[in-house]
């Protein structure tokens, strides 16, 4: 098996991608909550929806960008 | 004494006992009958009762007199000696009579039973009456609605002690039932959904085909109205006494559609009374499937009751009735979504999800522990014999009593006319929402 090197720059780019969708999934919350009327405390108690959102953008984001890079390289390898 | 504690019981399990006199006699002002006050200045008495027609029911009857002290059985009179031969173990002394008017001639009884066929409810009754003898009736009061209130004015001029076999209006889950509908515990009630369900073919065995129309007397028009008065009557008392008002109309349908064994009367029939501002209790009794059994669905905007059963529920699904609490924004934003999704599917209305029953534990309106002992009927005989020695006829029984068998009387008249009928004003008593109209000022 090859080793794998994962770099500080991707760590840092995995990190603030987590974070932005995170603050999405927060910003869904709250909209939500002006929407149906329901307490604000609800930022709070519902963070583990949130936390599932999160993960849920954070897996379809990746999702897209493997097919985008997949795509990427494709036409890389052809041209060389 | 133990009679007493068991009265008592009685009293706390349908929560008659910590009630103001005023809050239990207004709603149900026959219970007055069973109040400690009234009871203890009675004992001692003894009522002295001639039993008609001691059948299957007359001897259920006969077990519960023979439980009061203030009464014995004194008089016999059936045609059917099998009959009076099983009634004689039960009350070995009572003197045997195959006449029912020669019964009613002996001046040593103070009141009587009547427990016959339908037919025979009516001329037995004002003969009874008539005599001067106070008279516990079997449902149904009579043949038809005519004779109904014919036997109703009886009582009145007469101003004997009446009572029919409704005994749900003495059964503490209905009593407590009532007490919590009329509370507004359940919100307006809303409709009444009635029925009684059976697997069977209501016929006895008989020996010789002579005593056919005898035993199984149910199955004739000539002597009885079948489905409608045996069980109809007693839940739909159970309908207006919820509502509080009684019905205007009644249209139905029914027929014989799987005991074709020579009987008369339907198997399967049902009925929908309605009330002049749209609501209805509806009746419906098949005697070939039995799933569903039997039980009286009241239903408010805030909540169902079933008194058979002894439960109810609260629309909002809560324990108490109060408000269920709404799902997180968050959540309530997802259905959303799923909703808009899927509504757009090609194949699917906005109803494509089954509204079937929500399955509500529901409370118990005894309380979990109570254990059924009595269905009323053991109270409602000793109210009556109550009554009786103080030759007090409670308040509204009388009334409840006849409507429950009026109403259905005019059930089985619109099912045989196939009409939607009126209740005729000229039969009408000056009852809840009901006024009486001669016939001549029409
Ligand atoms: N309240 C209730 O829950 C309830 C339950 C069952 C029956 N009932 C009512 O009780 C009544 C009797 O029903 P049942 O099941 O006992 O019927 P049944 O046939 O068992 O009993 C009727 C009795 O009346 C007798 N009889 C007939 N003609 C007579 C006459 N001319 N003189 C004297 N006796 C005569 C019969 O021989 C029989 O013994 C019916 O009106 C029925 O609707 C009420």
């Amino acid at each position: 098996m090859k080793e794998t090197v994962i770099t500080v720059r991707r760590k840092k780019i995995e990190i603030w991608t987590l974070v932005v969708c995170f603050v999405i999934a927060n910003l869904v919350n709250v909209y939500a909550i002006q929407k149906f009327d329901t307490p604000w405390n609800e930022l709070f108690w519902s963070l583990g929806y949130v936390v599932t959102t999160t993960v849920v953008i954070y897996c379809i984001w990746s999702v897209i960008r493997l097919v985008v890079y997949g795509i990427i390289g494709l036409f890389r390898k052809k041209r060389r | 004494m133990e009679k007493d504690l068991s009265r008592r019981d009685f009293l706390k399990n349908a929560g008659l006992i910590g009630l103001g006199a005023g809050t239990l006699l207004s709603s149900v002002p026959w219970m007055s009958a069973l109040a400690q006050e009234n009871t203890s200045k009675t004992v001692g008495e003894k009522v002295r009762i001639g039993i008609i027609g001691p059948g299957s029911r007359g001897r259920f009857l006969m077990n519960f007199i023979k439980k009061n002290s203030k009464a014995e059985i004194v008089a016999l009179c059936d045609i059917y000696q099998p009959s009076i031969d099983e009634a004689l173990k039960i009350a070995p002394k009572a003197k045997v009579y195959d006449d029912y008017r020669k019964l009613l001639e002996d001046k040593n009884i103070d009141a009587v039973f009547i427990t016959t066929p339908l037919y025979l409810h009516y001329p037995m009754a004002m003969d009874a009456l008539d005599a001067g003898k106070d008279l516990y009736l079997e449902k149904s009061m009579a043949y038809n609605v005519a004779q109904c209130f014919d036997l109703y004015q009886k009582y009145k001029s007469t101003g004997r002690i009446f009572f029919v076999g409704q005994q749900r209006l003495f059964d503490p889950r209905y009593l407590k039932a009532m007490e919590m509908i009329h509370e507004g515990r359940f919100g307006e009630i809303q409709a009444v959904r009635t029925f009684w369900f059976r697997n069977g073919s209501w016929r006895n065995k008989v020996s010789d085909p002579s005593l056919e129309r005898l035993r199984n007397w149910r199955l004739y028009k000539e002597y009885s109205r079948g489905l409608l008065t045996e069980l109809g009557g007693h839940l739909l008392q159970v309908g207006t006494w919820a509502m509080q008002k009684l019905p205007e109309q009644v249209m139905g349908a029914g027929g014989i559609t799987f005991w074709k064994d020579g009987r008369e009367v339907w198997d399967n029939v049902s009925c929908i009374f309605s009330m002049d501002d749209g609501r209805r209790i509806t009746y419906e009794s098949v005697i070939s499937n039995k799933f569903y059994g039997l039980e009286e669905q009241i239903m408010g905007n805030l909540g169902t009751v079933e008194p058979e059963k002894g439960m109810y529920y609260y629309e909002s699904g809560t324990k108490d009735g109060s408000p269920a609490k709404p799902a997180p924004g968050f959540m309530q934003m997802m259905t959303d979504v799923q909703n808009r999704i899927f509504e757009k599917l090609p194949f699917a209305g906005t109803s494509w999800e089954p509204e079937v029953a929500k399955d509500v534990k529901g409370n118990y309106i005894m309380g979990e522990d109570y254990k059924i002992t009595t269905d009323g009927t053991q109270e409602a005989i000793n109210a009556f014999i109550e009554s009786v020695i103080t030759q007090k006829q409670p308040e509204r029984i009388a009334e409840e009593c006849y409507y429950a068998s009026a109403m259905v009387l005019l059930g089985y008249d619109a099912v045989e006319q196939g009409k939607i009928l009126t209740f005729p004003h000229e039969y009408r008593l000056n009852y809840l929402n009901h006024k009486h109209q001669a016939k001549q000022t029409l």
